[in-house]
């Protein structure tokens, strides 16, 4: 198992997801709607009251800052797995405890998106996804769509983008004891 | 220069990369159908100056009515101009179809889907052009510094997107052996997304009624988009689905589980 992709303690090991350009999006995406928010406005900035001013900039920051936090949480992604559960994280918004012993199959498959995304970016999926073929899938991937490793259980689906795609399955099935 | 110039570049830059970036990510063959929007781009000019504009002119000119005062025009000069861009523009938009090269992957759901898209899409970021022209040549219009023209990219970029399931539409109902189904559905939708706004241009309703019917109809062409692209994937063959996915690990009955 590559060293650089996992640490251990004595009854953790945790995997790192694979890197992506997910948070560059997010931060393109938060100034965007922050230039187009505010751009027009600078200036004619004395011309127009403050309240008004001060709305828009609002409403702007109101997009742009959760995209940020979102950004800014990207390297706390992980995959724990333990002795009997398999543990999905996402800063402090995003934990998905899947037991081991409900884990039914793993699979590896390019998705087809859907449009109706919930927290979807290139780059980053997090929560309930809906994509057009596999139905509601819970991520928690450093992709949307490209490579994504399924966790098939009684429960639900859940997408997965190890960096050790290879480690990680093996770990699991070691764990399972399959 | 007329600052809207520097705002439709803004927006064909935008567009192009958008779409070309959704091609991408929901069709692993983007790169086939992405030429596509070339021959459409000059299309929306070719129908404006060369069909609409003329039969436009000379109707109006025939019943006496003015084009600057469409709060007055009769009811029916008014249907005749919310009829006369769906049912010029969805034909016109195929046009490219007749390069047999651009014919050879409407074979399936999934090949009409996504030509038609394309040149949509094109025949979208041409009449942001056009209409970047036509504004610059008006005296109220051309003064204007660049960056008061964020509606004209809103609009655009949504617009572009509209023309792109409008076309999918016609071109996906073309395959399927039902043109008149297809040319009906993309007028129909083309109609509806244009009422809104001459509603406003007649004075009988408000800016804010014309952008949320606009709205309404987006959502509208984003629900038949999405129903588009689930038939178009049904019909993928379940082998094809199968070459696409590795299973890494199933478990046996006997592992667990109840």
């Amino acid at each position: 198992m590559p060293v650089d992709t996992t640490s251990r303690d004595t009854a953790v090991v945790t995997f790192r997801p694979r890197p992506s350009r997910g948070g560059a999006w997010l931060v393109a995406v938060a100034v965007g709607i922050v230039v187009l928010m505010v751009a027009p406005l600078l200036p004619v900035a004395g011309e127009i009251p403050l309240p008004i001013l001060l709305v828009n900039v609002g409403i702007g920051l109101l997009f742009a800052i959760p995209l940020l936090v979102l950004a800014a949480w990207i390297p706390t992604m992980r995959y724990e797995l333990d002795d009997e559960a398999l543990t999905l994280r996402y800063g402090p918004i995003l934990r998905y405890r899947i037991p081991l012993d409900e884990i039914q199959e793993m699979r590896r498959k390019n998705l087809k998106i859907s449009l109706w995304s919930s927290m979807r970016f290139p780059g980053l999926a997090l929560f309930t996804v809906p994509y057009a073929d596999e139905g509601r899938v819970k991520m928690c991937a450093t992709a949307a769509a490209d490579r994504i490793l399924l966790i098939d259980t009684r429960r639900g689906t859940y997408g997965v983008t190890p960096a050790d795609e290879e480690a990680f399955v093996a770990a699991v099935r070691a764990r399972i004891g399959a | 220069m007329p600052g809207i110039y520097i705002m439709a570049v803004i927006t064909v830059s935008i567009s192009a990369a958008a779409y070309t970036g959704l091609l991408r990510i929901v069709t692993p063959h983007w790169r086939r159908y992405l030429w596509l929007a070339l021959p459409a781009l000059p299309l929306s000019a070719i129908v404006n100056r060369l069909i609409k504009q003329p039969i436009g002119e000379g109707v109006a000119a025939w019943a006496g009515v003015s084009t600057d005062q469409l709060g007055t025009a009769p009811l029916w000069f008014l249907l005749f101009l919310l009829l006369l861009s769906p049912l010029t523009e969805e034909a016109i938009k195929i046009v490219p179809l007749l390069l047999p090269r651009a014919r050879a992957w409407l074979g399936s759901r999934d090949g009409a889907l996504w030509t038609g898209f394309a040149l949509g899409v094109g025949f979208g970021i041409g009449e942001a052009a056009f209409i970047a022209y036509g504004i610059a040549q008006s005296p109220d219009y051309a003064g204007m510094p660049w960056y008061l023209f964020t509606g004209y990219l809103n609009e655009r970029f949504i617009v572009c997107f509209g023309h792109g399931v409008m076309t999918a539409v016609l071109v996906t109902g073309l395959t399927q052996g039902r043109p008149l189904r297809g040319y009906v559905g993309a007028v129909l939708l083309h109609t509806a997304a244009n009422a809104g706004a001459l509603a406003y241009q007649a004075g009988w309703v408000p800016v804010e009624v014309a952008t949320l019917s606009l709205t309404v109809v987006v959502l509208l062409l984003a629900v038949i988009f999405e129903r588009l692209r689930r038939q178009a994937l049904r019909e993928t063959s379940p082998a094809a689905r199968d070459a696409e996915e590795v299973v890494l690990f199933r478990r046996n009955r006997t592992d667990g589980g109840p």
